[in-house]
């Protein structure tokens, strides 16, 4: 019997072993994408430490009552016979209740030492420090630059910079969330949110809203690409809010997720070749308030609500030269 | 010259048909097993509709339903397990069990209690006619945060209120019922210590709802007048707040998840012992961390909130009270553990789901405490790592309890047993499905998956886990299968139960299965938390 248990307790501390080292291999999901900013990194730290302890409780918790089926079951004895009538034991109650709270005690404690490296962004001025508005649209991304420079869907900044967000949403609750760079920022209709990332390699950094925000609300994605200074400040200069580039960019992050890339309709009705393309005041109206979903089932948000007048008619020259008659748009 | 007149019992011959008869029940024991029988018929619906779901998230840019469909499916899902299934089961375990169990002839309130059901049943006809309205039901998502849902077009959003009015009158008159037959209809003996511990829970139960629902009703009235009278209390562009149904919302919702687990705990507190042939260890402290976890789930609610911005002294507050949480929890779980130390376990069905609820709950409530600590959360939340811990919880919790105590009272409930070895099978597909289906989503969620996409772009690891997880919601199905199988099997051809096939220590096993009109003839006076027992010893002490 005893070599049984033995047995027993062996499995089960190979089961664990295995579960932790598939844990620590190549990350498999176990823990957060492998950070690239300081908060992120420190975040990384609070869940590995909460996972310790976890794991740990989760262990002794699995292998008692496994142990314990094992042990205690009933071999043929009939129900009538009765284990020992124990009804309690007041000390054992105290030590399992004292022991998780001097636990969570330890987490919360370990959090606090954390929590200024993670709300706190690092001092820094002047050149060293960007700060950028987050959008959260019906269903994309507009960065505002200091500039006044504008991009959609995809924020470029400088490689060790810290950066600043204002995240900011006019239509309805969206989060604002890349993985390698930290946690989640609501963007909340009515309120301004703050955060902060120092991306230490350049590289492009996946993101996506968090929030279910509508019908298009999986492809409402983001990217983060950290570049050179001299990257960065080319960007700035092919990214004014008037620019075609610009336009283009609105049009695919803004129109095309559901009007179809080729504008042939898609959660929104076809707008290739659609006469509204020549009635530019009727498309800003469109733009500027959306429409409500009398006509069409969804209705249409209100996309351009916070566009500068530069990027609006940017993006209308855009809307013409892609969707509009004789383009071959459709 | 006091006269009195005994009012004869009128019985309209109408009210005896067989239909009839259920239509018009105030009996406890009928209006449990309705309530019992509704929810399993939308935990169907419910299951159809996850099923749906993984079956569009299977693979990688799938076509399967389009996607506001997928949206419509999600949001009835979530609404449908809550509102229409884990709540008003639990209700009608508590309806069935509390009066036989507390050694009373019926609730306190029969004909309240049958127009709770009514209104439950209402609520959920209202809820699913949304389907076949224009534009199809409610697609906010279970929590419908504002201003998404104040702006949805056609009548599903309407519906979706409407149907939780119903269902928030209809659960307060229950709990009102429960609190006052617990409160003044126990049997002579039965102190609050001698109380069944899942009669406890229904107590705590019927508590928190009384507190919370008011919250909620208050809540959906404000986005109903925001809708459709010109009101702007969660408009932000207008001056209100979108904040403040995210905080009203979640001061019900949090709560509520409570609500929804406790009960589920006082099954586990009922079936383990039996099935240990020992008394619970530490019935005080079990008892007293129901009223703890209550009580501190009242001030948790935002945790949920973690990412929209909230000053960091709260942000703080409420991480100490989530993770404070947890003790309660984990002295549940050791005093259950400590109970099966030593004991002659039987591991019949409803013991093979109250030891799978110990091992999945656990995995459940660990996870919890990463999405306690806050920094931690703001990397988890709103992803599929919070699904699957949903999920541990309230599948792996309510529903595995729910499935232990529909295996362990049927005998009493039907007067024949459930056939044992169909019932393991179900079980193990049950518990192995389960797995399969929730664990790689914590995966999925860590690797960045959000909760609520109705597909992704990814291969690799996010394709194998979505795929393990669409098989295990298959398998998972399969044994809910199984489970019916057994049910309409059994139902004529099961073996007789006698009162007591278990040998268990409450009060409702001291009468007939099923129970007459009424429960008991006579009443033994309760001298412990366990008069079974007690009576069966004194039994053997008189033949020896």
């Amino acid at each position: 019997m005893r070599r049984r248990n033995s047995l027993v307790l062996f499995v089960a501390a190979l089961a664990a072993l295995v579960a932790a080292g598939a844990a620590t291999a190549a990350n498999g999901g176990f823990t957060p994408p492998a950070p690239h900013s300081p908060n992120a990194s420190r975040i990384g730290d609070a869940y590995w430490f909460v996972f310790a302890f976890c794991a740990f409780i989760f262990v002794v918790v699995e292998v008692t009552l496994v142990v314990f089926i094992v042990r205690f079951r009933h071999r043929g004895r009939g129900r009538e016979v009765e284990g020992p009538q124990i009804r309690g034991h007041t000390r054992l109650e105290l030590a399992w209740t004292a022991g998780p709270a001097l636990i969570l005690a330890i987490i919360a404690a370990f959090t606090f030492y954390e929590l200024p490296g993670i709300k706190n962004a690092p001092a820094a001025t002047g050149a060293n420090r960007l700060t950028v508005r987050v959008e959260g649209h019906q269903f994309y991304w507009q960065f505002v630059y200091p500039g006044g420079q504008v991009s959609i869907d995809r924020m470029v900044v400088p490689v060790g910079k810290v950066v600043h967000l204002t995240i900011v949403s006019p239509d309805v609750a969206h989060s604002w969330w890349v993985p390698a760079l930290g946690g989640k920022t609501d963007a909340i209709p009515g309120q301004t949110n703050h955060t902060f990332f120092v991306a230490d390699k350049p590289g492009v950094y996946e993101g996506r809203c968090a929030e279910f925000c509508g019908i298009q609300h999986a492809e409402m994605q983001a990217e983060v690409a950290a570049v050179s200074a001299a990257q960065f400040d080319s960007f700035l200069a092919s990214h004014a809010a008037g620019s075609r580039t610009v336009g283009n960019e609105t049009v695919v992050g803004a129109c095309a997720k559901c009007h179809g890339f080729q504008g042939q309709g898609l959660v929104g009705p076809a707008i290739a070749g659609n006469s509204l393309l020549n009635d530019t005041r009727g498309l800003t109206a469109l733009l500027r308030a959306g429409r409500p979903p009398t006509r069409t089932p969804f209705g249409m948000p209100a996309v351009g609500k916070t566009w500068s007048q530069a990027q609006l008619d940017a993006t209308i020259a855009a809307l013409k030269r892609t969707y509009g008659k004789g383009t071959g748009g459709g | 010259m006091a006269v009195r007149v005994e009012t004869p019992i009128y019985r309209s011959d109408w009210k005896q048909g067989r239909i009839a008869g259920w239509l018009t029940t105030v009996d406890h024991k009928r209006i449990g097993i309705l309530y019992i029988v509704t929810s399993l018929v939308f935990f169907g619906a419910g299951g159809i509709l996850a099923l749906l779901m993984r079956a569009q998230l299977a693979t990688p840019n799938e076509h399967f339903i389009t996607r506001e469909k997928y949206d419509q499916v999600f949001t009835m899902h979530g609404t449908t397990m809550v509102f229409l299934v884990v709540v008003p089961i639990l209700a009608g375990f508590g309806n069935y069990l509390v009066p036989l169990m507390i050694g009373a002839r019926d609730m306190a309130f029969p004909r309240l209690n049958a127009f709770s059901y009514w209104m439950f049943l209402f609520g959920g006809i209202v809820l699913y006619s949304s389907w076949f309205t224009k534009g199809g039901p409610n697609s906010a998502g279970w929590t419908n945060y504002v201003p998404l849902s104040v702006n949805l077009p056609g009548h599903g959003e309407d519906l979706w209120i409407l149907s939780l009015h119903l269902l928030t009158i209809g659960s307060l008159a229950t709990a009102i019922n429960f609190i006052a037959t617990i409160v003044n209809m126990r049997t002579k003996g039965m102190t609050w210590t001698r109380m069944p511990l899942f009669v406890w829970a229904i107590l705590t139960y019927g508590v928190m709802l009384v507190l919370v629902l008011p919250a909620l009703a208050g809540g959906l009235t404000l986005l109903l007048l925001d809708r459709h009278a010109g009101t702007h209390f969660f408009i932000p562009d207008q001056g209100g707040s979108a904040l403040l149904y995210q905080h009203v919302f979640w001061f019900f919702g949090h709560p509520e998840v409570y609500i929804m687990i406790l009960p589920a705990m006082g099954i586990i507190s009922e079936v383990i012992p039996v099935f240990s042939r020992k008394p619970i260890f530490g019935y005080r402290a079990v008892a007293f961390s129901t009223v703890g976890i209550a009580f501190l789930s009242m001030l948790v609610w935002a945790h949920h909130m973690f990412a929209v911005g909230l000053p960091w002294g709260l942000q703080v507050f409420f991480m100490v009270t989530s993770l404070a949480v947890a003790v309660p929890t984990g002295v549940k779980i050791f005093n259950w553990l400590a109970t099966t130390w030593r004991g002659n376990l039987h591991f019949d069905t409803p013991m093979l789901y109250a030891l799978g609820f110990i091992a999945v709950f656990t995995m459940g409530g660990l996870s919890g405490i990463f999405l306690a600590v806050f920094p931690v959360d703001w990397q988890v939340t709103d992803t599929y790592y919070v699904v699957a811990h949903l999920h541990y919880v309230l599948f792996g919790g309510s529903m595995f309890a729910v499935f232990a105590g529909l295996s362990y009272w049927w005998p009493k409930m039907f007067g024949r047993t459930l056939d044992e070895r169909l019932g393991k099978i179900a079980f193990w597909l049950i518990f192995v499905g389960f797995n399969v289906t929730f664990f790689p989503q914590h995966m999925l969620g860590l690797l960045g998956m959000a909760r609520r996409v109705y597909t992704y772009h990814h291969g690799g690891l996010w394709e194998w886990y979505n795929l393990a997880s669409s098989i295990g919601s298959g398998v998972m199905a399969l044994g809910i299968l199984v489970f019916l199988a057994n049910v309409v099997i059994t139902t004529r051809r099961g073996r007789r139960a006698g009162n007591d096939p278990w040998q268990a220590d409450t009060l409702e096993w001291y009468t007939s299965s099923p129970p007459p009109p009424e429960n008991f003839d006579t009443v033994p006076y309760v001298t412990s938390a366990r008069p079974l027992r007690d009576l069966r010893r004194k039994l053997a002490e008189d033949r020896a």
